[in-house]
């Protein structure tokens, strides 16, 4: 039927999206086929169900499109959250749904008068098209930019220190942790009370952003809860605590 | 130099221009990370976006097309000067609780999760729905897909500010001016950027108008068309946000009733079914789904209304201009205040010329006759500024009063002033004068000091470092559970719901900040925090951290946090079972141990 090559385009376009983005794990190439299927086509085709008897400008076309594609995604997580939940398929589901119902009320309404959108299409002298796409490298180079890390030199450093108990050991182990958020690397001496025993003392260095994790059992003979206590200590202020944190350990039953 | 081709005029060398703004803005940006002050390398970015775009958009020979490209290009790259400036991260206070949202609803499935720090906010949620479909189908994170859900919403608002004002006024030329200047509104720049519900809203509110508009200028056999467009605009932002349902319905209200005012007439183009369709909905959701926003929005306005009161009654005294909450917080510069001013005294001049052309050629039209009275209404919203707990209500009335305000400004025709030594005179004042707009805006909307990023990563040594707030986020994203709850100061509180993922609370409701700040315990706080189900209760001594806007970066040598007293932290080694379990110097994690 002549004047509905656009929405035979939309349906088309709308499959392949939905398969692309829900099958390539990849997150970036993911976005490149999710971004029409969420932001484009369900607002294109429900504008040209909308005016399917009346040829709308093509920028009110593209703004309803967006837009519209905003307002679907702002009302479709409540037809979900009511329809079994909010997940990746059942979206995919539902703006496959909107999408080729509102193309068939288009092709429907448009029989009669085969109204389609036409785009403009605008000229690019190879100048532009080379200014354009300068344009697109500096805003990529500009998030590349501001997505870095960069040095901090005035900013303080600091280290952190933690005890936790051992996730599935019922107590009876923790786990102490030192992770430098320091400017350079530090030389720490980690000393670890288990009642009134010193159990341990390490003594290493860490280069910023690294992490040390210790381990601790009860020891033998432990019995009920006894106090820990890890105390970080700086080898250029070895007399002074630095860090100081508190847990305990459990005996295992039938231990002792 | 050859011309180039009509249908694209100077949009390429403009776009390029602008570009390289951009990135002179992120470099600004890393500059500041590092602990320079870029400030002008800065601005002069903005103006290098700005200045182009202004001065092709004051020439007469540039295609509807080439504006309406112009105003998205501008949209677009001042938005991205917010993006670079906290990418790839969220730091704005209401961002890392909207974020919270979609990550709940991404997890969880469903919507109307509870938030603990603002808990109006899942009960509109068509930002954190919309952007949890952006999530579940490209593996994005929050932030990911929360700038691509508002970077389309931010498009979206630049075209339909073009065709509405391209409607309303008749003229494509008063149309980009118009939209140029909205630019220049207070909440442009940071505020209606940031991830958060009025950031898609506001967007979907003036899609609305622009389609009122053309519903009003079609054939009326056609009108019925524009129905669907409204219809599903109206209801996508009655689930999206309180406040712009309620201006949807005000607005609509008061064009019926201009109609009606103007022809004495009902009858179609009157939207006044729309007008009640609005309320209604809105209404509706108020009272069925969201009847927190009672609580939430009550004390605000009535703490405004007392305010204004009080500040014009003698009893209290007014707000300083440009001041911050603390004392520790630096002041805005001179000049920059002076172009903040010079910026609403050029509106005002704009204003007071474009009422005169709004007189002789609009004043029996609706929408120019709303717009006039916005206008007018706006410099009303700059006294409340005055008053210590109205500026907030006035600042975000004005992003809506804008849009008449830019339609009218832009009707004052200094781009036509042309004096015959020098022709170009009226344009290079419009366009200097835009400048002056939208910095100005840019300065008055936003804290001086926050203007550029503050570093919250760094690189050392080969590594990378954390702020202390984002590194016990970190941590706490690893090492506790997701079932625990936490109790922190507002900005450690809002770093581990966002990245941290994990529940916490803060501030007054409950009383968790006076709990944090008190030097000794009162029989109050231990059952208060058994009863919130509160495990973990996060100190930190740095007084800023209970500032949502500046409490998430380092401390910087020179410039050290003001302290709480130590026996605010130590205090919790009081409580019977409680135990320091995480130190980082000024922050601490106390384990209260699991609750009765």
């Amino acid at each position: 039927m002549k004047g509905q090559g656009d929405l035979r385009l939309v349906g088309a376009a709308a499959l392949l999206c939905t398969l692309l983005a829900l099958l390539i794990p990849i997150d970036g190439v993911a976005l490149v086929f999710a971004i029409p299927l969420l932001l484009f086509l369900p607002g294109y085709a429900i504008t040209a169900a909308a005016f399917a008897k009346r040829p709308l400008p093509a920028p009110q076309f593209l703004l309803l499109s967006l837009s519209l594609s905003l307002a679907t995604l702002a009302l479709g997580g409540l037809v979900l959250n009511y329809l079994g939940g909010i997940h990746p398929l059942s979206w995919a589901l539902l703006l496959l749904l909107v999408i080729f119902a509102a193309c068939r009320v288009a092709a429907v309404r448009r029989r009669t008068s085969g109204k389609r959108l036409r785009l403009p299409r605008p000229r690019l002298s190879g100048l532009q098209a080379a200014m354009l796409l300068g344009t697109v490298a500096a805003a990529v180079l500009a998030l590349v930019l501001a997505s870095r890390s960069v040095p901090a030199d005035d900013a303080l450093g600091y280290t952190q220190l933690w005890i936790l108990p051992q996730p599935g050991s019922a107590d009876s182990e923790a786990q102490v942790g030192v992770r430098s958020q320091q400017q350079t690397s530090v030389d720490y001496d980690l000393r670890v009370r288990i009642g009134d025993d010193l159990v341990l003392r390490r003594s290493f260095r860490l280069g910023p952003g690294e992490t040390r994790l210790v381990k601790l059992r009860t020891p033998l003979g432990t019995e009920g809860t006894v106090p820990v206590v890890a105390t970080l200590l700086r080898h250029n202020r070895p007399f002074q605590v630095y860090r100081r944190v508190k847990g305990s350990l459990t005996a295992p039953r039938g231990s002792g | 130099m050859a011309r180039p081709k009509p249908t694209t005029g100077y949009l390429a060398p403009i776009a390029l221009a602008a570009g390289i703004g951009l990135l002179v803005c992120s470099l600004a940006n890393t500059l500041s990370r590092e602990g320079m002050d870029p400030s002008l390398l800065y601005w002069a970015g903005i103006l290098l976006i700005a200045l182009p775009i202004f001065w092709r958009l004051t020439s007469r020979d540039a295609s509807r097309g080439e504006r309406l490209a112009l105003v998205c290009l501008l949209g677009i790259s001042l938005y991205l000067v917010k993006v670079v400036r906290d990418a790839p991260l969220f730091t704005f206070s209401d961002e890392l609780v909207h974020a919270f949202n979609a990550d709940q609803i991404a997890n969880h499935h469903h919507l109307f999760r509870y938030n603990p720090i603002l808990p109006v906010t899942p009960n509109y949620p068509g930002l954190e729905g919309a952007t949890s479909a952006v999530i579940g189908l490209t593996g994005l994170s929050s932030y990911g897909a929360g700038i691509v859900v508002v970077g389309a919403a931010r498009l979206s608002l630049m075209i339909a500010l073009f065709l509405l004002f391209s409607r309303v006024g008749g003229s494509a030329r008063t149309a980009g001016l118009a939209a140029a200047i909205y630019a220049g509104n207070f909440n442009f720049f940071f505020w209606g950027a940031q991830f958060s519900y009025e950031s898609i809203a506001l967007p979907l509110f003036v899609v609305l108008l622009m389609a009122v508009a053309e519903r009003d200028a079609s054939p009326r056999e056609w009108a019925r068309e524009w129905a669907v467009p409204i219809v599903l605009g109206i209801a996508a932002i009655v689930v999206t946000h309180h406040l712009t349902s309620y201006a949807v319905a005000v607005f609509l209200a008061l064009l019926a009733l201009v109609y009606w005012g103007l022809r004495r007439d009902w009858s179609w183009p009157n939207p006044w079914r729309y007008a009640i369709l609005a309320a209604v909905l809105a209404t509706g959701w108020l009272v069925l789904v969201a009847n927190s926003t009672f609580g939430y929005l009550g004390p605000v306005i009535g703490e405004a209304f007392e305010a204004i009161f009080n500040t014009a009654s003698g009893e209290a005294p007014p707000r300083g201009l440009f001041q911050g909450k603390g004392s520790s917080i630096p002041s805005t510069p001179l000049p920059a205040r002076a172009v903040a001013l010079l910026a609403v005294a050029l509106l005002a001049a704009g204003v007071f010329f474009g009422l005169r052309r709004f007189w002789q050629r609009y004043r029996r039209e609706p929408f120019p006759l709303i717009f006039a009275a916005a206008s007018i209404a706006f410099f009303g919203t700059l006294f409340l500024r005055l008053a210590p707990a109205a500026w907030e209500t006035g600042n975000r009335l004005s992003e809506y009063l804008f849009v008449g305000l830019a339609f009218i400004a832009a009707l004052s025709g200094l781009q036509d002033w042309r004096p015959s030594r020098w022709p170009w005179l009226g344009r290079a004042a419009l366009t200097a004068a835009l400048g002056v707009v939208l910095v100005g805006g840019a300065i008055a909307g936003w804290p001086w000091d926050l203007q550029l990023s503050s570093p919250i990563r760094a690189s050392a040594n080969g590594g990378t470092i954390s702020s202390g707030p984002l590194a016990l986020a970190e941590w706490a994203r690893h090492n506790i559970p997701k079932g625990e709850r936490f109790g922190a100061s507002t900005a450690d509180a809002r770093m581990l719901m966002t990245p941290g993922e994990r529940v916490a609370l803060a501030g007054k409701t409950p009383d968790i900040q006076d709990l944090l700040e008190e030097t000794s315990l009162s029989d109050w706080e231990l059952p208060l925090l058994r009863r919130e189900g509160i495990r973990y209760v996060v100190t930190d001594r740095r007084e800023i951290s209970s500032d949502a806007t500046r409490g998430y970066s380092f401390s910087i040598r020179g410039e050290e946090p003001e302290l709480m007293p130590r026996s605010s932290v130590t205090k919790f080694a009081d409580l019977p079972g409680a135990k320091r379990i995480y130190s980082s110097g000024d922050i601490s994690v106390y384990d209260l141990g699991p609750g009765q």
